[in-house]
């Protein structure tokens, strides 16, 4: 009984989400007047910026093992 | 019962940690990622809630008849000066911010001693003029909270650079604004030989573009005391703020807007005491 993704499909599945939801955040932003959209802009917004960067942080680990390795 | 955006946020959730314990137990990975999407989706929907609006011509109904009362108490009255925005020094309370009118066109400010006198009441009899609430003080004290600051420890080039991200991206009040001080340079003589160049903010250009209040500055067009003089609530709120940075009296010079009040542009000036 093991979880069935590795390290490394998360971190696919974490840019995926993230690039979706930066997209989607920067598309409804009222710089470009949308203004009509009932959903609170800035917790979609910090929920996006978290998923880069959790996105960058199994990206910096995957450098680290790199480097590491002999 | 709960709303329909939480009950399908709670559901998203359930069935997304049920796939996640079953791909767990089964070992199969494409139920693991539906499990992930799901999961993250329903807490998404949980975490991302809906805020609360209301329609535009709601705001217009429920402002417009106090500023109609204003312009017809000043226009009965017959206070002819301009109006005046006092910065928090002209008062006890250092939060504050008041509209100065004077009764004759040609008088002068009154000094912070003799508005103190006087400050709780509207009409005043040391200063002969009027002391008014501005129809913006509330909407420049929710600029505060937002921003997290109290104008009077900040100055202009503060407002020059936090205003429009407030107006657009936290306020949603307009989808533009822009702010440009236009200086003054005036020469200071030391002595003999040297003197000193002092910039001074006196003209402040602010143009805002397609404003939640565009409808409300079309109808304030036709009360002479309100447009170009106290300002619309919006104008009035931008004007409290500069008396507050600048810490100087402030008033609305001229007020120019579209047809269709899409681009309002307010002049302040800055008053040298």
């Amino acid at each position: 009984m093991n979880f069935p993704l590795s390290f490394w499909d998360i971190s696919l599945w974490l840019a995926v989400t993230a690039i979706i939801l930066l997209i989607t955040s920067e598309l409804i932003s009222p710089y470009y007047g949308q203004t009509n959209i009932l959903i609170n802009k800035k917790r979609l917004k910090n929920a996006a910026l978290t998923m880069g960067i959790l996105f960058l942080i199994t990206v910096a680990i995957r450098i680290y093992e790199i480097i590491t390795s002999p | 019962m709960p709303e329909p955006s939480k009950l399908s946020g709670y559901t998203l959730l359930l069935f997304g940690t049920l796939s996640l314990l079953l791909s767990t137990f089964y070992e199969h990975s494409i139920l693991a990622f539906i499990g992930l999407g799901l999961t993250f989706w329903g807490a998404l929907l949980l975490y991302i809630r809906s805020e609360n609006y209301v329609k535009r011509n709601l705001l217009n109904s429920t402002t417009l008849p106090t500023l109609e009362n204003l312009n017809q108490i000043l226009t009965e009255l017959g206070y002819q000066g301009n109006a005046i925005y006092l910065p928090p020094k002209y008062f006890k309370d250092p939060e504050t911010s008041k509209i100065f009118i004077s009764k004759r066109k040609s008088t002068n400010l009154p000094t912070p001693e003799e508005i103190r006198q006087e400050e709780d009441k509207i009409l005043l009899k040391n200063a002969e003029g009027a002391l008014i609430i501005p129809p913006g003080l509330s909407l420049s004290k929710l600029f505060e909270k937002t921003l997290g600051t109290s104008f009077t420890k900040v100055d202009l080039e503060y407002l020059q650079q936090n205003l429009p991200k407030l107006f657009i991206e936290d306020l949603e009040i307009a989808e533009n604004l822009e702010i440009q001080t236009k200086p003054s340079k005036t020469a200071k003589k030391i002595n003999d030989s040297a003197s000193v160049i002092q910039v001074k903010y006196n003209i402040i250009h602010v143009k805002i573009t397609n404003s939640v209040y565009k409808d409300m500055c079309k109808e304030a067009r036709k009360l002479p005391r309100i447009c170009g003089d106290i300002g619309c609530p919006i104008c009035s709120a931008i004007a409290c703020s500069i008396a507050k940075a600048s810490g100087k009296p402030v008033t609305i010079e001229k007020t120019e807007s579209t047809e269709d009040a899409k681009a309002i542009e307010v002049y302040y000036r800055i008053i040298e005491e």
